[in-house]
């Protein structure tokens, strides 16, 4: 009871902060929605075309998906905890009995709900502006907070690393963009050439846009992983990038100067 | 018979890269005593505060908290307020002293915690949106919620105005009449002689002298202090030879105005002497006052004592400013 008692705390904190800073609020859900209207309403996909976009819409739910779920994480837990040790915050939290692990895990079940709700504006605007046909499988929940668990640790150890906030937000900027676009999302890996593949494979993102993809747009075709259905096997092996992510974030949080 | 120690720390020594902030410093302080260190900037009273809170690993020397290593300390009995601690800023005060109760299993009500800092009125109000000093208030509120057997407040009242220190202090007062442990840290002397049971004091990482504020005073302080304040010029006071009373002359102590003279070892009833020995020759005068030596004398003393082994270390230029100068102006500190 302890445990939740001080989770709780931690999350209701971060929560109001969050919800408190208007532009953070407004920015994070328009930053999905302008993509979306960029790539999808505008430039349009071109399935018999030629150029990046040729796959159908829905092929791109993923990556639409890819931009709360990597970018979100990314900066906000970053910046979140270079304010944490700017304000001394760090140090104060290690005088009670809250652990880095509980702190982080409060902080991502804020994003989680942050994130599933501008994921759900997500699929309502691919689905209405792009025409998008998609199945609304109950595999979207789990990927969706495995993915935030995952990049929630990531940006804690950005955070922990850079010496200051813009540094950390510069960091998950030079991180997202690249991970964004070369992790099957946006551009798939026939795109590419070929040694770039196990770039792609070490992407915790691959992962997540394989499944949701297999999950959302069976039609992909996404490959079997070892026989294993691609939504299972590749939820399961971000699973397992998550748990590893969370707790070296975890473990990256300063305790001590 | 000695009371046990709730706070201990043994020669703990402590280093960033080439800068000591630590050097063999070592403290005891006992159940519900209030004990203070001060000492200039840099001296080491953060990195020695966060030694025995478990917030820094010195490099040698052991720290004991209520009979633990400060990693193992029971943080249900402790309460700690970094130095320039910043809480999130767009919480309420109420929503803040909330926040840190549920971060521990037994709190207490944080509108009586509101209360106890005087900001009762302002619990509503957003942390960014309060003055500093309030802002500090809460912050000082923020170590409460649990009931801390050992407080650590590094500089409590920094920014907080006199009603608001007052309260804080009085506060203090009360944790420790109520067997709480106080560590604090401060540069106000006023303070640390108010609240403090003993005093310690750090300069380059060791603590240079401790005792009761009164013991520092009667070891360290020197003695009474008369201080003529003139709009003249101070080199018509160059040669005086006072009748009573010593012209404090060598080291510039940096006390009052720019335009002041001190004449030490000077009893009240001798005062009128100084006037009539001052009319006498003409000059003329803006204030008198005269003080018993304080805290201040001692921080003074002690600090600039270091400060000047330090530089004579290093060459001694500020000794040998201090010594050309041949009597003491009040102010101009070297």
């Amino acid at each position: 009871m302890s445990r939740l008692r001080r989770i709780r705390a931690e999350t209701s904190a971060g929560w109001r902060s969050f919800v408190r800073r208007r532009t953070a609020v407004f920015f994070t859900f328009f930053f999905p929605v302008i993509l979306i209207v960029i790539f999808g309403a505008l430039v349009r996909t071109d399935p018999t075309g030629e150029g990046l976009f040729t796959e159908p819409p829905a092929y791109y739910v993923p990556a639409y998906l890819a931009v709360v779920v990597l970018f979100t994480p990314l900066s906000r837990m970053g910046s979140e905890v270079a304010r944490h040790r700017e304000g001394n915050r760090f140090e104060k939290l290690a005088t009670t009995p809250v652990t880095r692990g509980e702190w982080l895990l409060a902080q991502t079940l804020v994003n989680a709900v942050i994130i599933g709700l501008a994921s759900v504006l997500i699929l309502a605007l691919v689905v209405v502006l792009t025409g998008a046909e998609i199945a609304f499988s109950p595999w979207l929940v789990p990927y969706i907070l495995v993915g935030v668990v995952c990049f929630c640790g990531i940006g804690a150890m950005l955070g922990s690393y850079t010496d200051s906030q813009d540094g950390a937000i510069a960091a998950s900027n030079a991180i997202g963009l690249p991970l964004l676009f070369l992790s099957e999302t946006f551009i798939s890996l026939e795109q590419l050439p070929g040694w770039f593949e196990p770039l792609v494979n070490v992407s915790p993102l691959t992962y997540f846009a394989r499944g949701v993809r297999a999950a959302t747009f069976p039609e992909a075709g996404t490959a079997d992983v070892a026989g294993l259905e691609p939504a299972v096997a590749n939820f399961a092996i971000l699973a397992v990038l998550a748990v590893i992510a969370f707790g070296l974030g975890a473990r990256s949080i300063p305790r001590t100067d | 018979m000695e009371a046990e120690a709730v706070v201990e720390a043994t020669d703990l020594e402590k280093a960033y890269g080439e800068t000591v902030a630590l050097s063999g410093a070592s403290l005891s302080v006992a159940g519900g005593e209030v004990f203070a260190l001060i000492g200039p900037n840099g001296a080491g009273k953060t990195t020695l505060v966060r030694a025995l809170t478990g917030t820094t690993d010195p490099d040698s020397g052991s720290a004991r908290v209520l009979g633990d290593a400060p990693a193992a300390i029971d943080r249900d009995r402790l309460g700690v307020l970094p130095q320039e601690f910043s809480p999130p800023d767009r919480l309420s005060a109420r929503e803040l002293l909330s926040y840190y109760a549920g971060l521990y299993d037994d709190p207490r009500d944080p509108d009586a915690v509101l209360a106890d800092v005087g900001l009762a009125d302002t619990g509503d109000t957003w942390y960014e949106d309060l003055s500093g000093g309030q802002q500090r208030r809460v912050c000082v509120g923020s170590t409460l919620v649990n009931d801390p057997d050992v407080l650590f407040l590094d500089e409590p009242t920094t920014g907080i105005d006199p009603a608001g220190r007052r309260t804080v202090w009085r506060l203090i007062e009360d944790l420790a009449a109520g067997g709480t442990t106080v560590v604090l840290t401060t540069h106000d002397m006023a303070e640390a002689e108010r609240l403090a049971d003993r005093v310690g004091l750090l300069a380059d990482g060791s603590l240079v002298a401790r005792g009761t504020p009164d013991e520092l005073v009667r070891d360290h302080g020197g003695s009474s202090r008369l201080t003529v304040e003139t709009a003249a010029d101070l080199d018509a006071f160059a040669d005086l030879e006072f009748p009573v009373g010593r012209p404090e002359r060598g080291r510039l102590q940096g006390r009052t105005s720019e335009s002041a003279v001190v004449v030490r070892d000077i009893a009240p009833a001798e005062i009128g002497t100084v006037v009539d020995y001052l009319e006498d020759r003409g000059l003329e005068y803006t204030g008198l006052s005269w003080a018993e030596p304080d805290l201040e004398d001692v921080y003074l003393a002690l600090a600039d004592r270091t400060e000047l082994e330090r530089t004579d270390s290093g060459g001694g230029e500020a000794a040998d400013e201090a010594g050309a100068d041949d009597i003491t102006h009040a102010g101009e500190t070297a």
